[in-house]
């Protein structure tokens, strides 16, 4: 496959992963904001998936349509879903043989949904969620189409390394804010809603609650999202599947960037699994996730220079 | 006339010809869908026409107009309303272009090397040395078997009487064949079942008889030719239509800066490492080709293509320089080159061409002006052109000084009316002008049309000009089979 299209559905692939990511945890943080005006602030959200500075933020925190009109259809905001859709879809657009034309009509037509000013207006005067809700829609009508249509090559892999990347480093982001709020301690107690919502915005709640059985425990959380391999959202599981994917490229054709690679993966991923709360807690939470997020930025580094700038 | 309101007050001319009627007479070819539409109600129409647009816009059958940062999609304005031509109609169409492009590929065989043509005085040799797109590197440069115009797009219009002419020779990169496939498809989606009912011939096989054709010129004898297609990149005009070939005959579709040369053999970047690549079908232009031999400043192409190409590693479709042969000033020899090289009369009529660079020729189209089209030889899409009695006085004169700076950059010709087919605008059937653009392959086992081609259509009325540039649509081509 050209190294350039690789590196188009990988990119594709990645800005999808982030839409749907933002989407979700807009929808359940507008949730909040209802429950809970007093204690609620859109600051956690605009940290980890906008550019906006400090004071910026301390002027939004707290005006909920404000903040969606900037994260869904802020021209400006790199990271607002407008702009996620339309660089997923032009990255489509430029290898456009190379994906099923049923996903690229998927791509074509959420495009040309985020472009309606009709989003910008229902944002402001009506019901956000049901405008959030269509949208999340379509994202999951591209990765149905994604998996029932895209042939198992080398392209689907990439795309799925694209993904699962994606998703890892969004999963430490969001532990990272979250605990950064409570200084990063475990004994912090903290509001039960706090931790409903947190779950909540990454699809978590309904296996917390099967898995623990117990009360929004922080220490739980943090298992959940790190360890639990039967979660899709934890980092465990998004470093198994992007190990997997990733083993598919295996060919003689490209073995030093193959091994490389595969170090890098292998070691991050046995980092986590010999790795427990108590290793954690004497580490400290807040450099142990910063080591693993610099462990996932280094292998996206690492595809850019091994797979996707062949010279 | 009838009383139905699609048809209500549809204007027979004596003007032009109409494609659908005689007089008042439905033509036979045309009865079938005039006896369906004639119970059509036009909502239902406006209907289908929302349907079709709605298509386009979802398949990405669109072009990017950017303004500022964002780019704007638009579609190729499409009517819903087929253009019908007659199996009679078809075989002669067919038949004149084979025996064009047999000519034409002779020409450009005979221009790069003997240059017997000029030798036995058929054609003077500045003709071809004043023009800008006849290409020196290609002098004795031996082309895989012989062929040079692999894919053409011969402009075919009628005039008030029904007779065919070619308008221009499309030998160098045409395009809008994804349209005739496109256009098809929404038919189908719109009309069901009036495609059988009318017995129309098939377009779909297209990309397969391209991809045979690439394959058989590999330069290595292998089963599986590495092929590829050869973009601009997504900001072209024509993208949509290079990844649709692309994706139909499932080969890669490269940009300049995914190959490169090696040793005078051509490679593609991939995450495995270098590829060989045998067979480039390339939608660049030939100055952007290789910035070692032509424009120096393009991005767009690959540094020492044209070194592998003349020592037979990689294949080029189509040849560079056809660009001699469709010059506008030389289509004025093709029917002497039907003769010379072929011995035969020439099927199809060439429109009546007046060189501006003979003085008694120029001097009878300035006193005849309001009669003419001007043109630059080598313009295309509409643009540099002139249409004497649409112009107003000052434009003229500006246009005759911009013509005798340099008059052998400039032809004219008659104004030719167009014939018309119905097309629905405005809630009803009104006509308007159209050409046609059968796309012909020609590979090592000969040349083969698909029945049918692009139908443009100049939407504006009394418009002559069918250029998508110039406010153009197109329509579904129909080929009858019986």
């Amino acid at each position: 496959m050209l190294s350039r299209v690789a590196n188009s559905l990988y990119w594709l692939s990645r800005y999808m992963e982030r839409c749907d990511g933002i989407l979700r945890l807009l929808r359940v943080n507008y949730a909040y904001s209802q429950d809970d005006f007093e204690q609620f602030s859109w600051r956690p959200v605009l940290m980890i998936f906008s550019d906006m500075d400090a004071k910026n933020i301390a002027d939004v925190k707290h005006e909920g349509r404000k903040v969606l009109q900037y994260m869904i259809t802020d021209r400006l905001n790199k990271n607002s879903v407008f702009n996620l859709v339309s660089k997923s879809r032009e990255n489509a657009r430029s290898v456009q043989e190379n994906v099923t034309k049923e996903l690229w009509q998927c791509l074509n037509d959420y495009y040309h949904k985020v472009r309606l000013n009709d989003i910008a207006t229902s944002l402001q005067k009506e019901d956000p969620v049901s405008v959030i809700d269509d949208l999340v829609q379509q994202g999951m009508h591209y990765y149905g189409t994604c998996e029932i249509t895209m042939a198992r090559g080398e392209g689907y892999y990439f795309m799925n390394i694209g993904k699962y990347l994606e998703r890892a480093i969004q999963s430490v982001d969001i532990l990272n804010v979250k605990f950064s709020e409570l200084n990063y301690s475990l004994e912090e107690r903290s509001d039960p809603t706090y931790w409903k919502y947190l779950l909540l915005s990454i699809s978590g709640y309904e296996i917390f609650l099967k898995s623990y059985r117990s009360a929004l425990d922080s220490r739980n959380i943090l298992h959940q999202i790190v360890w639990n391999e039967h979660f899709p959202r934890s980092i465990m599981y998004s470093v198994r599947r992007l190990k997997q994917s990733f083993e598919t490229l295996k060919s003689d054709r490209n073995g030093e960037a193959y091994k490389a690679i595969s170090f890098m993966i292998g070691k991050l991923e046995s980092s986590i699994k010999y790795s427990d709360l108590k290793d954690l807690e004497s580490k400290g939470l807040q450099e142990y996730l910063q080591e693993i997020k610099q462990d996932l930025l280094a292998i996206g580094h690492a595809f850019n220079h091994y797979y996707f700038a062949f010279n | 006339m009838d009383s139905s309101t699609l048809f209500n007050n549809y204007p027979i001319s004596n003007e032009f010809y109409d494609e659908m009627y005689n007089k008042n007479e439905i033509r036979p070819s045309y009865k079938k869908l005039y006896d369906f539409l004639r119970n059509f109600p036009a909502e239902e129409l406006t209907k289908k026409e929302e349907m079709a647009r709605r298509l386009f816009m979802s398949q990405g059958v669109t072009f990017t107009v950017y303004s500022g940062d964002e780019g704007i999609e638009k579609i190729f304005p499409f009517d819903v309303i087929p253009r019908i031509i007659t199996a009679a109609e078809w075989a002669y169409i067919e038949s004149g272009i084979k025996q064009r492009l047999k000519a034409l590929n002779h020409f450009l065989n005979d221009i790069y090397s003997n240059q017997f043509i000029i030798k036995d005085k058929i054609m003077p040799i500045d003709m071809i040395y004043s023009c800008e797109h006849y290409l020196r590197e290609m002098h004795n440069l031996k082309v895989p078997h012989d062929i040079f115009v692999h894919i053409s797009g011969i402009d075919i219009i009628r005039d008030f009487d029904g007779t065919f002419y070619v308008l221009e020779d499309n030998l160098r990169t045409p395009s809008g064949v994804s349209y005739m496939l496109e256009n098809r498809e929404i038919t189908k989606r719109i009309f069901p079942d009036l495609l059988p009912q009318n017995n129309v011939r098939t377009v779909t096989q297209y990309p397969q008889i391209l991809y045979k054709n690439l394959a058989a010129l590999s330069p290595r004898h292998n089963s599986n030719p590495n092929i590829v297609m050869l973009t601009p990149g997504i900001y072209n005009s024509a993208y949509f239509e290079h990844s649709t070939l692309a994706r139909l005959m499932g080969i890669e579709l490269v940009e300049g800066r995914d190959l490169v040369v090696d040793n005078h053999r051509v490679f593609m970047k991939t995450t495995e490492g270098l590829q060989r690549v045998d067979v480039i079908y390339r939608r660049v232009d030939d100055e952007y080709l290789d910035p070692l031999v032509f424009n120096s400043d393009s991005m767009l192409g690959v540094a020492g293509l044209m070194s592998a190409y003349r020592k037979g590693h990689v294949t080029i479709v189509n040849a560079p320089g056809n660009g001699v042969a469709d010059d506008k000033a030389i289509y004025i020899y093709v029917p002497d080159m039907i003769k010379y090289y072929l011995n035969e009369e020439p099927i199809l009529k060439n429109v009546p061409t007046y060189k501006m660079e003979d003085v008694s020729e120029r001097k009878h189209v300035f006193e005849n002006i309001e009669k003419m089209v001007i043109k630059k030889t080598n313009g295309s899409g509409g643009y540099g052109m002139i249409i004497g009695n649409s112009a107003t006085e000052q434009e003229i004169d500006d246009y005759k000084k911009v013509v005798l700076e340099d008059p052998r950059q400039f032809i004219a010709q008659p104004i030719i009316s167009l014939s018309a087919a119905p097309c629905y605008i405005d809630g009803k059937l009104q006509p308007r002008r159209i050409d046609l653009r059968p796309f012909a392959l020609f590979g090592p086992s000969g040349i083969e049309i698909v029945p049918g081609g692009l139908t443009r259509v100049a939407l504006k009325e009394g418009s002559l000009v069918v250029n998508s540039s110039q406010g153009g649509g197109s329509k579904d081509t129909w080929v009858l089979s019986v």
